[in-house]
């Protein structure tokens, strides 16, 4: 990991306008990625890390939904103010993206050869013969056994755990500078999970791709991330490198998030400590922190307004109360 | 405890599904989804059952709760084998042992509400003339039903959606608790729920059980879910059981290689741990069940294998206290 | 302490004191229907053709059986009918009298015209105003269309109704039960499908007679098979679920399960298909009233009004074109109304402003 900021997320906006309200589902999100990273960013449902996700490379679906404010800065280029064409250049061949059901992002009717072959003739703008050679290699690199035979066949050919491998492939045919990997291993067995998790670590650090790891899982980041960014309706609440959230987490989710988690290589306590309440439904949110109503902690300012961000130093930034010095 | 008689006693378990053949051709065979699994729970007890897809423990619960007619052997409860019971009888049989499922999407009628969804295992049993209870008494016993399992009893009539995901699993835990049985199938219920939800959860499973003296066979394929819950643990493949003991043992002191692969793989929420760590990887996919098999099911994927792996199957013998395994490495062919 | 409850229930406040009302599935599809202007638009005309149309016998029209011999033959107009009538026959004159050359009337038509000046003047049934004219036996068009819809309409409702309580159950049955049973009844469908079916109601109503009663049955006869079809694919995809395994896990009997379980779950989809259902019914009378089938003098559909009034349009175009038009209007807004169902009631379809 250098210290080369490649990408540059600043107070990114995204809200869906749904029959039942005005959804935020991201509000202010910002991070930098930097060149050979691995961040993870983790969160429940309705977090928004998703979302992050597909605002980054300019995919919501609009309507009903629409990024209202923020930049995306890759290598100093807005990718939100880019046209169609200039933003077809940067997907799938500088910014890749994998997600986590296989079956779903590969097109059931092509062929694997088609649909790998698709993103490098047209980023790379190599012919076929040499478009397939490089396709067949990558295949190999991801660990595909016989790839010169499976490349010709159908996505319900393949396990999961091989989609997930040819997904990889596809993702880093074009040697993107970003990878960014929805949830990629939660629908996978667990060690099928194991394999690919050490393939995409392997992987990024041969080519030098820097990587935005989305997950729910946090022994996944424990064993993969080297930042990592906790999500909570919407907005970061808590950032760091991945050590130092681990030893010492400040923000009450953080903590109780990783309290909660029931841990292997500990013996089972009698009771497991648990956030109370449940991930809030984003809908017309009120001003305020969105963890109050769970948090042990909670004071009356937590109920009128989101927390400044207070810093920790070597990257360590908290958004909570117990911290952030009020504002007079 | 171990004097008592088994709650639940399963003895060579099989569910086989045919499939192909027919008119447009197509491969004829069977998935030996559950091939020859043996068990027992005690009262009081909770037996976890942990696996891969395809292992066959989410067939196996169904199998026990009659869902499926198991393919061959026995299943008795309470002494009694429900494969061999009249429909009648199974009925009444069943009101002892209740289920809860995996996805809280699924598994409450979107068009009933929580009230009608609770009630509806009485309202089943009083129908038939099994259960004696007043309307009256129905309504009570949903409303402390589910303020036990942490629901407001206002919201009785407020449909599924209106729901989060943990919330409908506790409705769905408060049904299964319904006739007071005395021993709860849990198919996977945490696995679909938030991180921060399933602590909760797991926490109200272990309350019920310690207030009503239930016993659970809890399965999910998170191996630190299972630890944290259980008493024993089984850990099956392919259709059987590779390994039994208790839960501090196995996760102590693996024995079956598929055992310590999985345990090895399951990640830790500890970067300093995981640094360190080293994985066993296991090659290839896992597989699926589709044919008979002549030695070990885990001998593909095996890096202990050995000659005799191949041409027997192991079965589960008890090497140490307590502790069953069915591997050649700790026990000969018969 | 019982009202805190009774607030409690209805207002429920979530963490972050929000309110939180309650949203029924069916609440949520009406809020969707609503925006649907269409849709709305096309229930707003049906609500009035069913009030009209049952309302009928109390409204201040005239009696769709009365005839008036003189009034035969009127077109539409605001004016009272003495009026009209005078005018038209005076333009009939004078028609005759172009074509015989003639620019004067003579004495016969001169005294005609004055008897019926003095007729108007003096008999009160002149007075009328026959909004949408009168057909050729002196019958009120308005009346007759009001009377027709309470057939045609009728038939549509109790022909769906019928169709959709058949295909419920054989499609639930089928289902449901899978194996031979299904096979059976789904051949049974596919042979009725096969079937020409204008030519078997044909036969049906040769041989039986031609009452209303057998005019529905023989319509009925056919138009569950879609319904039937629709209702198995919906109870297929959903009798694998795990709310079904649930309710099986604790001793559901089939038929609870089918019609507590399943058969609600499929409501949204039997909904959309019913209001389909009843513009086929009403088209299907019309044919078969325009061949001469349906419904005799001196009841009226609008399929006979249409049927008579082919007979006459060169000559009094509105004799087709009420009808016509009355019936095409009540079919669309059904249509409409169907569709507008569809989006309302397809949970994929939610958020899509």
């Amino acid at each position: 990991m250098t210290d080369e900021v490649i990408l540059r997320v600043k107070d990114l906006r995204t809200y869906f306008k749904t029959d039942e309200g005005l959804v935020k589902a991201v509000d202010g999100v910002s991070l930098e990625l930097r060149k050979g990273e691995i961040l993870g960013i983790v969160g429940e449902s309705g977090s928004g890390k998703s979302v992050t996700n597909l605002s980054i490379i300019n995919m919501i679906p609009s309507p009903p939904g629409e990024i209202a404010g923020g930049e995306v800065l890759f290598r100093g280029r807005d990718l939100l103010k880019m046209g169609a064409k200039d933003i077809r250049n940067v997907r799938g061949n500088k910014i890749s993206m994998i997600f986590q059901d296989p079956m779903t992002s590969l097109n059931p009717f092509l062929r694997i050869s088609t649909q790998m072959m698709e993103t490098i003739i047209l980023h790379q703008g190599l012919g076929k013969k040499a478009a397939k050679e490089k396709a067949i290699e990558m295949l190999k690199l991801a660990g595909i056994p016989a790839p010169e035979k499976r490349i010709d066949q159908y996505p319900h050919q393949f396990s999961g755990g091989m989609r997930q491998r040819v997904m990889i492939a596809m993702g880093l045919a074009c040697n993107p500078e970003v990878l960014i990997a929805d949830e990629p291993t939660s629908a996978l067995d667990v060690t099928i999970q194991a394999q690919i998790l050490e393939l995409v670590e392997e992987l990024t650090a041969r080519l030098g791709t820097a990587v935005i790891l989305i997950t729910h899982s946090l022994g996944v980041v424990a064993g993969m991330c080297d930042t990592l960014c906790v999500m909570y309706a919407g907005r970061i609440v808590e950032r760091g490198t991945t050590d130092d959230i681990f030893a010492e987490p400040r923000h009450p989710y953080t903590q109780g998030l990783i309290r909660s988690v029931p841990r292997l290589d500990v013996a089972a306590a009698d009771r497991l400590p648990s956030i109370k309440g449940q991930p809030p439904n984003v809908i017309d949110l009120p001003e305020c922190c969105p963890f109050y109503p769970r948090c042990e902690s909670a004071m009356e300012i937590c109920k009128r307004s989101y927390p400044d961000s207070a810093d920790f130093g070597s990257g360590h930034r908290v958004s909570c109360w117990l911290y952030a010095k009020e504002r007079a | 405890m171990s004097d008592t008689e088994a709650l639940l006693d399963v003895r060579g378990l099989k569910m086989h599904f045919p499939f192909g053949g027919g008119l447009l051709g197509g491969r004829r065979g069977k998935i030996y989804a559950v091939d020859g699994v043996d068990f027992s729970i005690m009262k009081g007890e909770t037996l976890g059952i942990v696996g891969e897809s395809g292992c066959g423990k989410s067939t196996t619960a169904r199998a026990v709760a009659q869902l499926y007619k198991p393919t061959a052997g026995e299943v008795l409860l309470n002494g009694k084998d429900l494969t061999k019971l009249s429909p009648a009888r199974l009925i009444e049989a069943r009101r002892g042992m209740q289920m809860v499922f995996q996805d809280p999407y699924a598994s409450l009628n979107p068009r009933m509400t929580a009230g009608d969804i609770i009630a509806e295992p009485m309202r089943i049993y009083r129908r038939r003339g099994i259960l004696r209870m007043s309307r009256r008494e129905i309504d009570e016993r949903i409303e402390m039903l589910m303020e036990r399992v942490g629901l407001s009893r206002f919201f009785k009539n407020r449909y599924p959606h209106e729901f989060s995901g943990g919330q409908r699993q506790r409705i769905g835990i408060a049904r299964a608790l319904a006739l007071r049985p005395e021993l709860i199938l849990c198919d996977e219920p945490v696995s679909a729920l938030d991180v921060s939800i399933q602590a909760q959860i797991l926490n109200l499973f272990k309350d019920l059980q310690a207030e009503f003296g239930l016993t659970y066979l809890f399965i999910a394929h998170d191996l630190a879910v299972i630890q944290y819950i259980s008493m024993r643990v089984a850990v099956m493949y392919l259709g059987v059981i590779v390994e039994i003991s208790r839960a501090a043992d196995l996760y102590r002191e693996p024995l079956h290689p598929y055992t310590q692969a999985l345990l090895s793989a399951a990640p830790i929420p500890d970067p300093e741990i995981e640094r360190r760590r080293q994985r066993i990887i296991l090659t290839g996919d896992v597989p699926s069940p589709d044919r008979a098999r002549t030695g070990c099911y885990f001998y593909d994927r095996c890096w202990k294998r050995m000659d005799k792996c191949a041409s027997s199957v192991p079965r589960l013998k008890e090497t140490k206290d307590g502790h069953q395994v069915a591997c050649f490495l700790y026990n000969d062919p018969d | 302490m019982a009202d805190t409850n009774a607030d409690k229930r209805d207002s429920m406040t979530n963490e972050f004191d929000q309110k939180m009302e309650p949203v029924s599935l069916w609440k949520d599809a009406w809020r969707r229907l609503k925006k649907n202007k269409m849709a709305l638009a096309g229930l707003a005309i049906i609500a009035l053709y069913f009030a009209a149309t049952l309302l009928a016998p109390v409204l201040p029209i005239y009696h769709y059986e009365e005839q008036v011999v003189d009034h035969a033959n009127l077109p539409p107009s605001l004016r009272r009918a003495g009026e009209v009538m005078l005018e038209t026959r005076v333009a009939y004159m004078r028609k005759t009298m172009e074509s015989e050359g003639r620019s004067e009337m003579n004495e016969e038509e001169k005294a005609q015209v004055e008897r019926m000046k003095a007729d108007v003047a003096s008999n009160p049934v002149h007075k009328r105003v026959y909004v949408l004219g009168t057909d050729d036996l002196g019958r009120d068009m308005m009346a007759r269309i009001l009377y027709g819809g309470r057939i045609s309409i009728m038939i549509g409702l109790i022909g769906t109704i019928t169709a959709t309580l058949v295909g419920i159950l054989l499609g639930s049955i089928a289902g449901y039960v899978g194996g031979r049973l299904d096979n059976f009844i789904m051949r049974f469908v596919d042979v009725l499908y096969g079937l020409p079916y204008m030519l078997v109601v044909i036969i049906m109503m040769a041989v039986f007679g031609k009452n209303v009663i057998n005019l529905f049955v023989a319509i009925a006869l056919v138009s569950w098979l879609t319904l039937a079809r629709v209702v198995r694919g919906q109870v297929i995809s959903l009798k694998h679920a795990e709310f079904v395994e649930a309710a099986r896990s604790m001793g559901a009997s089939p038929a609870r399960i089918v019609f507590r379980h399943l058969t609600p779950n499929t409501l949204g989809v039997i909904v959309v298909f019913a209001t389909l259902l009843v513009p086929d019914f009403i088209m299907s009378e019309s044919f078969l009233s325009f061949l001469g089938l349906g419904v005799s003098a001196p009841l009226a559909s609008w399929g006979s009004l249409v049927s008579e009034g082919t007979n006459t349009m060169e000559l009094y175009p509105w004799q087709l074109l009420v009808p016509a038009i009355a019936m095409t209007v009540f079919l669309f807004a059904m249509n409409f109304l169907g569709d507008g169902l569809r989006d309302a009631l397809d949970p994929q379809s939610k958020n899509r402003t």
